[in-house]
């Protein structure tokens, strides 16, 4: 039964998935040749100076990224189920609710977290082959609440998809933009570190959250 | 007697206004029930509620014994339910359809999906996206019947199809429903197919619910028929339900005998000096009973 979700799922992620990796990858390769040509073009102190004693990330661009991967997951899962209330069909099939859909965000977020570590190893990669391993971990660090983001940005795309009242939905999509505008609000390095065991505190919240616009949506909105 | 569906003391309520107050009505297991109604009487509202996807104000709705929105996943797999439009996974292929499902029903029967399905000449690669209307209700037939269901619970089944099509259903839905202790609940707005299927008929009206054997319907309503020039203005009373004109002729739908109609009409100042019974259909039966609009 749970292969039959996990094909269900799988046929309507590929794509994004197969266009979050491609774009993903381009996007760290980017920064790999920004760097190889910045420190072509300048001294090595120079841009030793920006990074570390300025506390420029070199990925700071791409910090959208997870977050953009999140809701295209999201979107690509959720919106066949809504258009003309196509989810009925799975929640008809003789498996618990709840059951069903945690089969389903747990088919999303493994292919979230694949996107997520695919730029996690690749931006390692490319700080560890210019600078030392103190550099590669901050910037791991720091990269940390940008892929919570991603993962705030699924599970709130998914809430705020399945739920059918739109005035829930408009009050759903403020909280989830609060809390993912404070996870992409920092520049530098460790700047949210200190408060990890916080940031994680919304991610169960909105897991429930999906479980209870699942419900609202089986009940008609009540 | 057993029910697959109970529905007892049901009221609805959509955006303030009452749908229904104390509705009541059971289908026996066994059995083929038809609803009817016209547009906007609640018969998507009470197909919803029986399908699990509305919470009614109050009062119950049975299926199989069981809360329609609180039914569990044992009594699921013995529902079969067919969504307006004929909902489908239309991001799969017919192959991918029957491997998904297959899976979730300990009594899966693949050979009567792909019996239904291999119909209409289609690869198994095929997507139901890209399939017509009538080749999509054929893999959702396909789907439903290979669950072998106790209750089949069909919204509009006749959305989108053409005669052939139909057909093709309405065959299918009659050697369902002659196997044992198999049940059927529909509702079509091809209200001649219902003729040709069902046993009982429920007839909504204005959040009320009128439940018939169809042969004891067909007997007792009766359509008659006159010829005049000029009629005057006619309203439903308790001896007749509905009037229709077509150029002369006009029809007079009554529970009542002719000569009871007759006298009543020309109680009203209407000549029907030519007044007598005509063959009447299921179709012709609704209208008489319900109205056009």
């Amino acid at each position: 039964m749970w292969r039959s979700i996990m094909l269900k799922e799988w046929l309507k992620l590929r794509w994004a998935f197969s266009a979050a990796l491609v774009l993903n990858a381009a996007f760290c390769l980017q920064i790999l040749l920004d760097l190889r040509q910045q420190l072509a073009a300048e001294h090595a102190e120079m841009v030793w100076y920006q990074m570390i004693h300025l506390h420029t990330l070199a990925q700071h661009g791409m910090r959208y990224a997870p977050l953009l991967t999140g809701i295209a997951l999201a979107a690509a899962q959720f919106v066949p189920e809504l258009l003309g209330r196509r989810m009925r069909l799975s929640l008809h099939l003789p498996v618990s609710r709840n059951r069903m859909l945690l089969y389903s965000l747990l088919a999303g977020l493994l292919l979230l977290v694949s996107v997520i570590a695919l730029i996690a190893l690749l931006s390692a990669a490319t700080m560890r082959y210019f600078f030392p391993v103190e550099a590669v971990w901050a910037v791991q660090r720091s990269m940390l609440p940008w892929f919570l983001a991603g993962l705030l940005a699924y599970l709130g795309g998914a809430t705020v998809l399945l739920e059918p009242a739109w005035t829930r939905r408009a009050i759903l999509v403020v909280v989830f933009g609060v809390l993912i505008r404070v996870l992409l609000g920092g520049r530098g390095y460790d700047w949210f570190t200190a408060f990890w065991p916080w940031l994680l505190l919304p991610a169960p919240l909105a897991l429930t959250g999906v479980f209870e616009s699942a419900r609202r949506f089986q009940r008609g909105g009540i | 007697m057993s029910h697959a569906i109970e529905v007892r003391h049901l009221c609805h309520r959509y955006n303030g206004r009452s749908v229904y107050e104390d509705l009541n009505f059971a289908v026996p297991s066994g059995s083929v029930c038809g609803l009817l109604g016209k547009n906007g009487q609640g018969k998507t509202t009470l197909v919803n509620i029986l399908m699990g996807f509305l919470e009614p104000a109050s009062g119950r709705c049975l299926v199989l014994g069981e809360d329609s929105h609180a039914l569990s996943p044992a009594v699921r797999s013995r529902v079969g339910l067919l969504h307006e439009g004929h909902l489908a996974y239309e991001f799969m292929t017919i192959a991918q359809t029957e491997r998904f499902y297959s899976r979730f029903y300990p009594g899966w029967q693949p050979d009567l999906f792909y019996g239904l399905v291999e119909k209409m000449g289609l690869a198994a690669h095929h997507k139901v996206g890209h399939m017509s209307c009538g080749q999509r209700s054929q893999v959702v037939l396909g789907v439903i019947m290979a669950q072998d269901p106790d209750l089949l619970i069909l919204d509009d089944y006749s959305m989108g199809l053409d005669a052939g099509y139909r057909r093709l259903f309405l065959d299918v839905l009659h050697d369902f429903a002659s196997r044992a202790n198999k049940t059927i609940f529909v509702t079509s707005h091809i209200v001649q197919d219902l003729e040709q299927l069902v046993d009982t008929i429920l007839f909504i009206d204005r959040g009320t619910i009128t439940r018939m054997g169809l042969q004891e319907f067909l007997a007792a309503f009766r359509k008659y028929v006159f010829h005049c020039d000029h009629l005057p203005e006619l309203a439903r009373d308790e001896i007749v339900y509905g009037f229709e004109r077509r150029g002369r002729q006009v029809s007079v739908y009554s529970y009542s005998d002719l000569p009871v109609v007759k006298q009543h009409l020309a109680g009203l100042g209407v000549d029907a000096g030519d007044l007598c019974q005509a063959p009447m259909s299921l179709e012709d039966g609704f209208i008489g009973l319900m109205g056009k609009y």
